[in-house]
């Protein structure tokens, strides 16, 4: 699989031997995978597994240590840059200013992205609307409720209509009613051809997802479908799957 | 109690892991003391002159020794004509320009009266009065030897006999050091305190502490006793260098500087809760502090400028300011050797009691 | 290119205007310390409390003592009964010199046996006390010297048609004449007699020569602390982050930091100087552009430093406190309050990488002397190299954390 040549128009996400080192720590182990285009990838793992530095990696934030990696055809090494336009980033904290307005926050990170005003304002109406947010344009982000940030930060990610999305943990402390709604948007953006790249560590989540890995210690150990992956570890759910397959550090 | 230790140590270990608080906190006002002490000088030496000499004689010359001698003026310029005289003071290379006609010699003997132009950089107005006033004495003195050369006089017909008590030597250091040490206290303990306390109601860990057994007096007390303790040791490190870098006497007792720097920081501590407890974010706090305590305390106290020479306004400022009486109080402690001050000692004792009480008060409502 | 910058520059306005205590730190409190500073830093001497001893009271003794009162710069606080009561106001505060004048003055002057007096000066306030001794012996030099001109004109006699020559005419200036002794015929005295004129600020107004510096020290709050502090509050959001991610290059994301409080600083400083010239009547003799380029260049610096420990500090507190550290020291050593002439020469050399030093130099000389560009190039060019070697390493530090 040591092709230089990258096959755009399916492969969204093409990580090979790809390693993270901090002195002695090794972070991300070697690991491989391809993720194709439009599907919801989950990126699971423990707290501490890695999961933040390949993503890093992926982004074009952090250079690796070995291996390599193509986002949406880019060389992540070569070209960090050329990858930020082409991708989306949502992080835990939901990187919203809490003093600007949900229309101002939009009209910023559009602008951050190279849009032209007309672009933003006409995507600006189209998300507000897709996300339900439409009578709350004006009101001032911090005084939102914590399930429309989620959905506004969602929202600021995708507006420059990104190849592929990448999703840190973007549901925590949200009640369930309000995660179930992200998903469909989730679901949405799949159907259009955005690639997903989630981490989450609830694993009721991990059953949405198309494929998934699971990382512990800078490795991958279980990469498939959620389903074959419960029939290979004969169990009924995700929640299991990981118990199984994660050594439990207290042995 | 064991509560308030349990806080107070937190606070501590808080302020020594963190290096820039200790650099602030220690590092900064030793480095304060020693840079005052050694590198300040209010009083002009050096003073850069220029001279333009149309003359060229030994009587000229003799004028721009005798005025060199003298140690505080320096010649730093040879001018050859009017022309560069502008240019030289925009450039700053000089507070003075004495100029010399060119038949200045010949004048001195022939005339009653020879006269020299001086020009003056007015810009420093301060500075200019103390050049001109030099140049001045040394003319006179030059006069004075003349007038001994040509009839025989041998002094000025009046002489003063001047003694400068208290400090005679004019050491700064002797004024500067209890400045520093009241301005110091102020800043740990109101500008830190209030910070501190404001990053913790900004981080939310106050709300944290608050659903613990701990009752609000508690925390108050716990969280700026290390304050207090840094504070009094910053001061006391202060004096010590003081006294053993650069000579500063001990004229009085150490008792009686103990007792009023405890009632300064009550107040200093007091004020510092007081800003805390409206600040909303370090940043308001930080500028609150300074405006409040800092400022005034380093321009309004006496502790440099004069307030002698403030307008009106500023001057019944100052006496609501605390720093204004203890430094008067500490200064003549250390240099006079007065120890008992009652009227100015109960102003500051009326102070700290009023501002604690309101700073209880006013925090109990609004943590609860 | 320019067009994701302005969008970061609207983003840093709206937050700007939209807190409170901001919009105070910015109009309100440069005004306010415009005021106190302005009135309370000064030099100037007035009022130097003065308390009187005359055991001799006569003419000259009173003349001596009216010269002293009438002058602005000493207050008679009280005429003491005898010596101890001196020594006793020194020691009370009440007085900061005291004089006492002897029984036999008035002879000892009239005989030219040297009249003497005692003048004390209460040296725990150092920061007037020289001075006030200076300008006591001043006033008494000043007496002394009309009596000695009086003693000396009255032992010769002047032929009436001689009138001292002053050679100012431009011509002979040019000329240098070498003078031979000559023995006069008549005994003249030699007698220099000083005219003094001041250039820049006849009235020898403090006020103006600390006004600039207070402007700096407003320029320099603005933009090296908040600077700083905005950096930082990014990161501790985690919005620092989310920029990162996105296509916005290290010196974009600069600009967009930095250009906000560019413009922050220009208005306080357009506001802070024409609020000195109305009201505290400050002179402006030097050219306003060139005030704006040399402006521009300290923010450079100031800035860079702002963004430096932004880079350095994990929270606002540190960056703070770290501002606040290097700001103390800077004012301390920038000849704001204490001439630098004045400091030995090894801290003298400290200062050659202070640049409030140079900044303030440059605005005294453009407000109060009219320096021209030449004039503040060898205190520009230093800036200058500063600046740009700060911004450097802060540009540096920024694209590091990317990787």
């Amino acid at each position: 699989m040591a092709s230089l040549e990258q096959n755009t128009d399916n492969t969204a996400v093409l990580i090979q031997n790809l390693t993270r080192k901090f002195g002695k720590f090794v972070a991300v182990d070697n690991i491989n995978l391809t993720v194709s285009r439009g599907e919801i990838f989950g990126f699971l793992g423990a707290n501490g597994a890695g999961k933040t530095t390949a993503i890093r990696m992926l982004c074009g934030i952090l250079r690796s240590s070995g291996g390599n990696a193509w986002v949406a055809g880019i060389d992540i090494n070569k070209k960090p840059e050329l990858v930020k336009r082409k991708i989306g980033y949502m992080s835990q904290k939901f990187s919203l200013y809490n003093d600007l307005t949900i229309s101002e926050n939009l009209t910023f990170y559009g602008g951050i992205y190279g849009l032209k005003r007309k672009v933003i304002s006409q995507r600006s109406r189209d998300l507000l609307d897709r996300l339900k947010l439409v009578g709350f344009r004006n009101r001032m982000t911090g005084a939102l409720p914590l399930g429309y940030k989620q959905r506004l930060a969602l929202g600021c990610s995708v507006l420059h209509r990104p190849r592929v999305l990448f999703l840190d943990e973007p549901t925590g402390g949200v009640d369930p009613v309000a995660r179930r709604e992200f998903w469909d948007l989730i679901y949405e953006l799949s159907d259009q051809g955005t690639t997903i790249f989630v981490t989450t560590h609830y694993m009721d989540e991990a059953e949405y997802c198309n494929r998934v890995s699971i990382m512990d210690q800078g490795r991958i150990i279980a990469l498939g479908k959620p389903t074959e992956l419960k029939q290979e570890h004969n169990v009924k759910t995700m929640q299991e799957v990981f118990f199984d397959v994660v050594q439990p550090v207290i042995t | 109690m064991k509560r308030i230790l349990a806080i107070a140590r937190k606070e501590f270990l808080h302020i020594l892991r963190d290096p820039r608080s200790l650099a602030v906190s220690i590092l900064m006002p030793l480095m304060m003391v020693l840079l005052y002490g050694f590198a300040i000088d209010m009083d002009l030496k050096n003073i850069r002159v220029g001279v333009l000499d149309f003359n060229r004689s030994a009587e000229s010359r003799s004028f721009i020794n005798e005025m060199v001698s003298s140690g505080f003026i320096v010649e730093s310029a040879r001018l050859s004509n009017r022309k560069e005289i502008e240019p030289g003071f925009r450039q700053n290379k000089y507070r003075a320009v004495i100029i010399f006609p060119a038949d200045f010699s010949l004048s001195l003997v022939k005339d009653p009266v020879t006269q020299i132009q001086i020009i003056l950089d007015g810009a420093d107005g301060t500075s200019a009065a103390t050049v001109a006033n030099y140049l001045n004495a040394v003319t006179s003195r030059i006069n004075l030897s003349y007038a001994k050369e040509d009839f025989g006089l041998d002094i000025l017909p009046i002489e003063t006999r001047t003694r400068v008590l208290f400090n005679p030597e004019l050491r700064s250091a002797h004024f500067i050091v209890p400045g520093l040490a009241a301005l110091i206290m102020m800043m740990i303990c109101a500008l830190l305190t209030s910070i501190a306390i404001a990053r913790e109601k900004e981080t939310g860990t106050m709300e944290q502490i608050l659903t613990t057994p701990v009752v609000a007096p508690q925390v108050i007390i716990g969280k700026i006793f290390p304050y207090m303790v840094i504070a009094a040791l910053d001061a006391t490190l202060i004096f010590l260098v003081g006294k053993f870098v650069f000579g500063v006497p001990m004229n009085g007792s150490w008792f009686a500087l103990a007792g009023y720097s405890l009632i300064f920081i009550l107040i200093a501590l007091s004020l510092g809760l007081l800003i805390s407890s409206v600040a909303k974010t370090q940043q308001v706090a930080l500028i609150a502090a300074l405006m409040i305590t800092l400022l005034p305390t380093l321009l309004l106290s006496g502790f440099i400028f004069p307030i002698a020479s403030m307008p009106a306004v500023l001057q019944y400022v100052s006496r609501v300011i605390p720093a204004t009486y203890y430094l008067e109080i500490i200064r003549g402690i250390i240099l006079k050797g007065v120890n008992w001050y009652p009227r100015m000692g109960g102003i500051l004792t009326g102070m700290s009691l009023f501002l604690i009480i309101l700073a209880i008060k006013r925090f109990k409502t609004r943590l609860d | 290119m320019i067009a994701p910058v302005l969008y970061l520059i609207r983003k840093e306005f709206l937050q700007i205007f939209r807190d409170h205590a901001m919009r105070g730190i910015i109009f309100v409190v440069p005004l306010i310390q415009l005021m106190i500073f302005s009135y309370a830093v000064t030099t100037d001497l007035k009022d130097i409390r003065i308390a009187i001893l005359d055991n001799d009271k006569t003419i000259a003794s009173r003349n001596l003592i009216s010269a002293l009162v009438e002058s602005d710069y000493f207050k008679l606080v009280s005429t003491a009964p005898n010596p101890k009561h001196l020594r006793h106001n020194l020691l009370t505060s009440d007085a900061d010199v005291t004089l006492w004048i002897p029984l036999g003055f008035s002879e000892d002057l009239a005989t030219g046996n040297g009249a003497q007096v005692a003048l004390n000066v209460d040296g725990s306030n150092s920061s007037i006390a020289l001075r006030a001794l200076g300008y006591t012996e001043a006033v008494v030099r000043l007496q002394a010297m009309k009596s000695l001109e009086s003693f000396i004109q009255a032992s010769i006699t002047i032929p009436s048609n001689q009138t001292p020559s002053t050679n100012w005419d431009l011509q002979d200036e040019d000329q240098i004449a070498t003078s031979p002794r000559i023995v006069p015929q008549i005994m003249n005295p030699r007698l220099i007699e000083p005219v003094m004129r001041f250039f820049y600020n006849p009235t020898l107004e403090s006020r103006y020569y600390m006004i600039p510096g207070i402007l700096v020290l407003l320029i320099t709050l603005i933009s090296a602390f908040l600077t700083g502090m905005a950096v930082v509050k990014e990161k501790e959001l985690g919005t620092l982050e989310q920029l990162m991610v996105s296509p916005l290059t290290p010196a974009q994301l600069i600009a967009g930091k930095t250009i906000p409080f560019v413009v922050l600083a220009y208005f306080e400083l357009a506001v802070a100087t024409t609020f000195a010239i109305l009201w505290f009547k400050l002179p402006l003799v030097g050219s306003i552009p060139l005030l704006a380029l040399c402006a521009l260049v300290y923010l450079l610096v100031t800035l860079g430093v702002g963004l430096l420990v932004s880079t350095i500090s994990n929270t606002q507190q540190q960056a703070m406190f770290t501002v606040w550290f290097f700001l103390i020291f800077g004012i301390l050593m920038s000849g704001f309050f204490f001439p630098i002439e004045n400091m030995p020469e090894i801290i003298q050399k400290i200062t050659v990488i202070n640049p409030l030093r140079y900044f303030i130099e440059i605005i005294r000389g453009i407000f109060l002397r009219g320096a021209t560009f030449d004039d503040v190039l060898p205190n520009l060019l230093p800036m200058l190299v500063i600046g740009l070697v700060i911004f450097s390493a802060a540009i540096m530090r920024f694209r590091k954390r990317t990787k």
